[in-house]
């Protein structure tokens, strides 16, 4: 009975990566989204009783909160084009790292 | 020959049925988190799922390899016997579940049908039959390690996550973009349920091809992956609608950051297996990464009863859906021996036929209450405590030992400013 325990290190290096690859940009293009001054504020589009209600009030509330903390960013003009650039930047990267993951499957 | 042929359309009838089951069972692994957090219509939900389901089926045939040419060693199959035998296994595959299914314990399809085809291959066949090593290796192992592994990328994760998004200047942090995300990561659940599950039904088809002498190589014909891909979406997409009504009864709570992560993990986990051939889990894994990234949130702990509960009930799987399908092969074996010819087989189905009908009434009942609304998956985060006051980052800490400081220093001058004007007072009354 021989058993592969190189395989299982494999599967737990490519997920890894993987996912942090993924998790890290995506989290870094938010970041850098609401740095540009366009902070996301993505309301539910049904709501289920199991969790916190978005209610429209609430959601006006937050864009409100987003805008005065945009008009209160200290970052130039540019600055801020810059960090939407990179924040799409970081989406693509992770869009790709999906693709070529896909595809290492189909292709591999 | 008649009868091979009439056992072996049985079996691939019973196995798209298993196959249909699995995804009626299991949308909720993929569609669960997305519709809790509001990322996704429901409807939108469940018919992505079922495309992507579809489409997973397709993209990798490494697991339906392992069970089609790995795990039963084929040169010691006897052609007659054997799709018998492998329609034992379903049984005792299918009865399990639906045992599970309605006393609502945790289970694995994929185990049920792992058990149920190994224990008939036993009562018919022998020990010999089995290839422990790739059972072990590809089966048993997997099992065990994969909820591990995408639990602990699900911590790492959804640290990392956090860490990135959070700001100290009380600015928004943008975490609700995360549900934008989460469309994406549950649509990769989807996809990934499809690479692994799906291959188990198309394994299962071949390994009868191959036992009648229909086919002489592990790689599933491409009517049987279709067929298969069609099955799953299809209970995908028809088992979402009594998911959704369940939906919303009783879930963890999950942030959109949370979810984001946790989804991330499972995809790559799932993949990265599919594509090595480990038949995992599905249900498993994605538990495994809710829990590791409950874990990731601050102020969070292990309840640890609820985690044994859940293992105890993955670990029973194997071995009672084992003996269920050697159960049933037993019959088979007997009304062979006892030269009855398919008796057994027919004896089998009828069995099989009252379980479906049984679990179908069952299920149109509609009992739906707090107690088994809840996927599995969203289960399993009730295995980890969030507090809702999370105590403070090291960098918060920081901050507000330093505000602590200052307010101590603005006190002792202000103290010693008024103690010098007293003084002072003293001495112009003097």
């Amino acid at each position: 009975m021989t058993i592969d325990w190189l395989a299982f290190l494999q599967v737990f290096l490519a997920a890894l990566v993987g996912a942090v690859v993924v998790v890290g940009f995506y989290a870094l293009g938010l970041r850098l989204l609401a740095t540009s001054g366009n902070i996301p504020v993505v309301a539910p589009a049904q709501f289920t009783d199991a969790i916190t209600v978005v209610s429209p009030k609430r959601i006006a509330k937050a864009e409100k909160a987003a805008a005065k903390a945009a008009a209160k960013n200290p970052l130039s003009e540019g600055q801020k084009r810059l960090a939407l650039i990179a924040a799409y930047a970081c989406f693509v990267i992770c869009a790709l790292a999906v693709v070529a993951g896909i595809l290492l499957i189909v292709l591999g | 020959m008649e009868t091979a042929a009439l056992v072996v359309a049985l079996v691939i009838a019973l196995a798209l049925f298993f196959d249909f089951t699995n995804g009626f069972h299991d949308t909720a692994n993929a569609m669960a988190t997305p519709i809790a957090t509001g990322a996704l219509k429901p409807k939108t939900a469940v018919a992505l799922a079922a495309i992507l389901n579809l489409v997973g089926a397709f993209l990798s045939t490494e697991v339906a390899k392992t069970i089609s040419g790995g795990i039963i060693r084929e040169d010691q199959i006897s052609g007659a016997i054997f799709p018998s035998l492998i329609f034992a296994g379903l049984i005792g595959a299918i009865t399990w579940n639906m045992l599970t299914w309605l006393l609502g314990l945790p289970s694995s399809s994929s185990h049920a049908l792992f058990g149920g085809l190994i224990g008939a291959t036993i009562v018919g066949l022998g020990v010999h039959g089995i290839d422990f090593g790739v059972v072990m290796s590809k089966v048993v192992l997997p099992a065990l390690l994969a909820p591990l592994t995408a639990g602990l990328i699900a911590f790492a994760a959804t640290k990392l996550a956090y860490a990135v998004t959070r700001r100290y200047d009380g600015k928004p942090d943008g975490r609700d973009g995360f549900r934008w995300g989460q469309i994406f990561t549950s649509s990769l659940v989807a996809l990934a349920h499809g690479t692994n599950d799906a291959q188990k039904t198309m394994g299962i088809i071949t390994l009868a091809l191959i036992a009648v002498g229909w086919q002489n190589h592990p790689e599933p014909e491409l009517w049987v992956i279709l067929s298969a891909a069609a099955a799953i979406a299809l209970g995908t997409y028809v088992g979402g609608w009594r998911i959704i009504r369940t939906l919303g009864k009783g879930l963890t709570d999950v942030k959109p950051t949370q979810g984001f992560a946790a989804e991330s993990s499972t995809a790559a986990t799932i993949l990265a297996s599919s594509h090595l051939g480990f038949a995992l889990s599905t249900t498993q894994v994605a538990s495994g990464s809710v829990i590791g990234s409950g874990l990731g949130r601050r102020g969070s702990e292990v309840r640890w009863r609820t985690v044994g509960r859940i293992f105890v009930g993955w670990l029973l799987t194997l071995p009672a859906a084992g003996l269920v399908g050697a159960l049933a092969a037993l019959l088979v074996v007997w009304s062979r021996n006892a030269g009855l010819g398919v008796t057994g087989v027919i004896i089998d189905a009828v069995v099989a036929v009252f379980a479906i009908v049984f679990m179908f009434l069952r299920s149109a009942r509609n009992q739906v209450h707090a107690g088994n609304a809840m996927s599995e998956v969203a289960a399993s985060g009730h295995a980890v405590n969030i507090d809702d006051n999370p105590p403070p980052t090291p960098r918060q800490q920081r901050k507000l030992e330093e505000q602590e400081r200052r307010k101590a220093a603005a006190k002792a001058a202000a103290a010693k400013k008024a103690d010098a004007k007293k003084a002072a007072k003293k001495g112009n009354v003097k």
